[in-house]
């Protein structure tokens, strides 16, 4: 696709990893070990995304991260070896439009930096305006007139009930639905092993549309209540 | 040099305030001791009179004289009150024995002559008379308020018996009694005796020419010595302003038989005033309207002329060796007027000069408060009892002195002339007579050392607080409840009770005793009185020791709520210092600080101090372990914190690189072994890094923690379908029997999903091929439990904490776990308010997680007909 990445790390062997494993997926990276390296390059050299980590010297990610978004509004990954809720949200209310912990699984990485590049690129337009027959969350946007999903503006292909389960989700997004319910409007019939049923779908769901199946981002489960559809509140 | 000068101006200033204040006292009392009777304070004129023929002893005497006179001119009866009755016997009002009634007129006084009874056996009658006569009143004494009528009716006899005696006695005696002593009148003396007497009393007096008289009756001068009226047996009286003073001789007195006229230093005194007798006229003399001479003395002229300055006369009858003193009552009360003038002179000195001096130490006032300031402070020192003791010596002393000077007759001397007019002022009353005499004989050196005496304790009352503070019994009190201290606080409320028993056992035992004294023993008024104070004294001792004991124990009652509060604030984990909350707690340890600060000796005076001290000691123990456990958590927290970011950056190398060889084409399959074998490693050490950060978070409390209502039973389920593919890949199968109805409870649902995820997985992990593990939900309407039952793959250790953490069942740690799993799901059933437990019995091994039910909380959207029993395989 011939994207350029920024990557900014002070541990030059993980710079490098990421550097190989984001070629591979035929992405241009350019290298920084430190805030201000980055800010000089990122003031002379076009780029698409920023993959920074929060604790480096001279500069630190936030830093960064707050100096970026006074020029620019290119999407930022912010890489932390921070693993907390609160080093999480912090991160993202500063701006950053995604957060990963270290140790990260390289695949997920390179999943996550492909979702944001195609988002900023190919779902740039479609934000602006919504129509009234999409449902946006996220990376999610769900067309209730064609009842497609996309995932980061590309379709998902779900089954039949995946595809209703899907809908009763994203026409409710924070509800919680207990396993019986579901399987009530799903299947239209009473409930029978409802929550290992509901659960098997959810997984194989989870594995369509989420970056990481085993971390899910979207549908969660409500432990000792239900299921919901996870309200994303960063919606660019 | 300042200091000491300082000193002396104190003393000097001391000094001189005491000298002021003793010679003005001593003065003043003085002054009042001695000024002439009748006058005021204020009437120096009069108390400093000059003359002596102004006092009204000198006036009585002359009153006393003019009787006398009148007695002789008219041959009356009565003077020097002598008598005689019929039988011939004389006596003398005066109290002259028969000797001198003798010498005095030759008369015979005739002996005792009764034939029938000696002396001897009349005394005897008499005194037996005199003893039952007591016995009389006695009787008749206790009769008053006596009520017992039994008893009554024996005195009532007893009386009789000696009514009867008595008379026998009277009758007796006046049988045997000369008739001239019982009741006879006396008889007139016969003239030759009157004119004796008379003659007698005249040469008695007319040496002393001090007085010059002359008395005359009928117009015939009878006695005189000298020739005021005349030359003696003369026949012409002279007249009252014919009569010439001789030379030294200033007043004149003059009876016409009617009226007294008196001329004093050539000026006729007005007598009789408005004419009428009245008990403070000042001349006892007939002649007013209301004291009117008899017929007799109409015929008498009586003129007396009195020397201004009397002289002692004596003569000297050479040859027998007797010296014959003249009456010269003038010359002595002259002589006692001159003295008590001088004496009373120099208390006016003193009076003055003591006002001078109490001025000056007036203007110096600043020097002698501070003189008084530092006397106070040595009285101080001194103990109470001393000063009690010097007080009561001091009064003793002082009694003991006036004693003395009472005995020694001075004060007669110097009251003769009160004496003189008493006999005419029967307005006094005892008490005022008694009141007046006791003042007056008082020496003023008296009431100055009392005055000092009283000055000092007040000094001491004022500048000393609490001066029984310094004193011989609180001090040994002090020291008995200091040393009472060093026992053991349960010998010593025994103690304490155990006197407050034996004093009410005493108390009780003494009041029985009394109150029986008084009611079955008689022993009269006194007794009972002296019965009664005891009882008082003996009570108000008693309620004493009962008033210190209560308070003692009230004492240790507030202590003991402060005691218990800081316990009960202890057991509630406060380990803050000393707070207020107890309503007792903070007024009683202040109250326990100014007493120690009051005491000054820093001993422990509260029963219970020691042990609230222990109690803060264990306080203060526990907050500081408290603080350094939590201390050693957090820093532990941060520690792992810190190695597991050092820890996750080169594992973030190693996952990358390892990913990129994976994907690295054409590698030897043995190459790709590895990479497996490596990436499989770097996986359970990115998971154990992880579990390692979340169970030393939860163990130092500081997981958070979101509690929300939700149904156990649905978490498990769940759970398990969460896992499905794990346990479907497993060897072992789950039989689950989990209740249709809702279980709800409160807990982090996240949290416990851990929980139930570790379970299971070492459920799958260290189960035996082909087993079953069975997972079942009960509850008893208030408890949740959860079990997980497995068969252990292995041998399970005896004795061993499988929730430790690293702990393992293989000791060996081969197996693929983290060693964690159990640790985790302790941690985190703890954090969520639940209770943990597992037990072995033999190769089985049992979890149990028990939560409380939440008594409202079902969900209305769940659906009825929910399969339980589910396998899943």
């Amino acid at each position: 696709m011939g994207e350029r990445v920024l990557v900014v790390d002070d541990d030059r062997e993980i710079v490098k990893a990421i550097g190989i494993l984001l070629k591979k997926e035929g992405i241009e990276v350019l290298k920084a070990y430190d805030g201000l390296q980055a800010l000089d390059i990122l003031s002379r050299e076009q780029v698409r995304l920023v993959l920074i980590d929060v604790m480096m010297p001279r500069l630190d990610g936030l830093s960064t991260l707050l100096r970026i978004r006074e020029k620019a509004n290119i999407p930022v990954i912010v890489l932390s070896a921070k693993s907390e809720e609160t080093d999480k949200v912090l991160g993202l209310s500063m701006g950053a439009d995604d957060y990963v912990a270290k140790p990260y699984n390289p695949r997920e990485l390179a999943a996550r930096v492909k979702s944001q590049l195609r988002r900023f690129t190919t779902l740039g337009d479609i934000h602006a305006g919504a129509r009234a027959s999409e449902i946006k969350n996220g990376r999610l946007l769900y067309n209730t007139e064609e009842r497609v999903l996309y995932a980061d503006g590309e379709p998902v292909r779900l089954t039949a009930t995946e595809t209703k389960i899907m809908d009763l989700f994203m026409r409710n997004p924070g509800r919680v639905f207990p396993a019986e319910e579901i399987y009530r409007r799903v299947w239209e019939e009473d409930a029978f092993a409802s929550e290992n049923t509901v659960m098997v779908h959810i997984r194989r769901i989870r594995e369509k549309l989420e970056l990481n199946p085993k971390e899910p981002e979207y549908i969660k489960v409500v432990w000792g209540i239900g299921y919901k559809m996870e309200k994303q509140e960063k919606n660019s | 040099m300042d200091t000491k000068w300082k000193n002396r101006k104190k003393i000097v200033s001391f000094l001189v305030f005491f000298l002021g204040v003793s010679l003005a006292l001593g003065g003043l009392a003085d002054i009042l001791r001695k000024k002439p009777f009748g006058t005021r304070l204020w009437q120096l004129g009069r108390i400093l009179e000059d003359d002596y023929q102004q006092s009204a002893g000198f006036r009585g005497y002359v009153s006393d004289r003019l009787s006398d006179f009148l007695v002789m001119a008219t041959g009356g009866e009565g003077l020097w009150g002598i008598r005689v009755y019929e039988d011939g016997t004389y006596y003398s009002e005066y109290g002259f024995d028969a000797d001198l009634l003798r010498e005095l007129g030759g008369f015979e006084v005739e002996e005792w002559n009764s034939p029938s009874v000696s002396r001897e056996e009349l005394a005897d009658y008499l005194n037996n008379l005199k003893n039952m006569e007591e016995r009389f009143l006695e009787l008749l004494e206790a009769m008053d308020g006596l009520e017992d009528y039994g008893r009554q009716e024996g005195f009532s006899s007893d009386l009789e018996m000696y009514w009867n005696e008595m008379s026998d006695y009277v009758q007796y005696l006046e049988d045997i009694l000369p008739e001239s002593l019982s009741g006879k009148e006396p008889k007139s003396l016969t003239e030759e005796q009157k004119q004796s007497i008379a003659g007698k009393y005249h040469d008695m007096i007319k040496g002393d020419r001090n007085l010059l008289y002359a008395v005359a009756y009928d117009g015939k001068v009878l006695y005189s010595n000298s020739d005021l009226l005349g030359a003696a047996g003369g026949s012409a009286i002279t007249a009252y302003g014919d009569v010439v003073l001789p030379e030294g001789y200033n007043f004149l007195l003059y009876f016409d038989g009617e009226k007294v006229r008196i001329c004093k230093d050539g000026r006729e005194i007005d007598v009789y005033g408005d004419g009428y007798y009245r008990e403070d006229s000042d001349w006892h003399v007939p002649g007013y309207v209301n004291f009117q001479a008899g017929d007799a003395v109409k015929k008498a002229v009586v003129c007396m002329a009195v020397a201004e300055e009397p002289v002692l006369y004596e003569e000297d009858s050479y040859g027998n060796g007797v010296t014959r003193r003249y009456d010269n009552s003038l010359y002595w009360m002259n002589d006692t007027f001159r003295n008590r003038r001088q004496s009373l002179l120099e208390g006016f000195y003193c009076l003055a000069a003591g006002l001078i001096l109490l001025l000056l130490a007036f203007l110096d006032r600043k020097n002698r408060r501070k003189a008084t300031e530092e006397i106070a402070r040595i009285q101080g020192k001194i103990w109470l009892e001393c000063k009690i003791l010097l007080f009561l010596g001091l009064l003793y002393g002082l009694f003991i002195v006036w004693l003395v000077f009472v005995n020694s007759g001075e004060w007669h001397q110097i009251w003769e002339e009160m004496v003189h007019t008493y006999e005419y002022n029967y307005d006094l009353t005892a008490a005022g007579w008694l009141g007046r005499e006791l003042a007056g004989s008082v020496p003023p050196v008296f009431w100055t050392a009392l005055f000092w005496g009283l000055w000092l304790f007040w000094n001491d009352l004022r500048h000393n607080e609490k001066i029984w503070r310094c004193s011989l019994t609180a001090k040994l009190y002090r020291t008995f409840r200091v040393k009472g201290m060093e026992r053991p606080l349960s010998r010593r409320m025994s103690r304490r009770n155990r006197t407050v028993f034996l004093a009410g056992l005493i108390y009780a035992a003494v009041m029985l005793e009394q109150v029986a004294l008084v009611d079955t023993v008689w022993r009269g008024e006194n007794v009972r009185i002296i019965v009664c104070v005891l009882a008082a004294v003996e009570t108000a001792v008693f309620l004493g020791i009962l008033y210190l004991t209560v308070r003692r124990n009230m004492e240790i009652a507030r202590d003991v709520e402060t005691l218990s509060s800081r316990i009960a604030e202890i057991r509630d984990g406060d380990y803050g210092e000393q707070s207020s909350r107890g309503a007792g707690g903070e007024p009683a340890q202040s109250g326990a600080d100014s007493r120690m600060a009051g005491r000054g000796d820093g001993a422990p005076c509260r029963d219970l101090e020691p042990v609230m001290a222990q109690l803060e000691d264990i306080r203060h123990g526990m907050a500081r372990a408290v603080d350094d456990q939590m201390k050693s958590e957090r820093m532990k927290v941060e520690l792992i914190a810190n190695v597991s970011h050092d820890i996750k950056t080169p594992l973030t190398s190693i996952i990358s690189y390892v990913e990129i060889l994976r994907q690295e084409e054409g590698l030897p399959d043995y190459v790709k072994d590895y990479v497996r074998i490596l990436d499989e490693k770097a996986q359970r050490l990115k998971n154990m890094v992880t579990d390692v950060f979340a169970v030393s978070k939860a163990a130092s409390g500081e997981l958070p923690i979101q509690m929300e209502a939700l149904d156990l039973g649905k978490l498990l389920r769940q759970t398990l379908a969460d896992m499905e593919e794990q346990i479907g890949d497993s060897g072992v199968t789950f039989r689950t029997d989990l209740p249709d109805a809702p279980v709800t409870i409160l807990a982090d649902g996240q949290r416990l999903y851990r929980v139930f995820q570790n379970l299971f997985q070492n459920a799958i992990q260290y189960s035996l091929q082909g087993s079953r593990v069975y997972v079942a939900l009960q509850t008893d309407g208030r408890l949740a439990v959860a079990s997980v039952k497995n068969t252990s793959s292995r041998e399970l250790e005896k004795g061993k904490n499988f929730a430790e953490r690293f702990a393992r069942g293989d000791a060996s740690r081969t197996d693929g776990g983290s060693g964690l799993g159990l640790s985790i799901a302790q941690s985190f059933t703890e954090a969520c308010g639940g209770r943990f437990s597992w037990e072995t019995d033999a190769d089985l091994f049992v979890v149990r997680v028990a939560f409380d039910i939440l008594e409202h909380g079902t969900d209305p959207a769940e659906a009825p007909g929910e399969k339980s029993d589910q396998d899943t395989r």
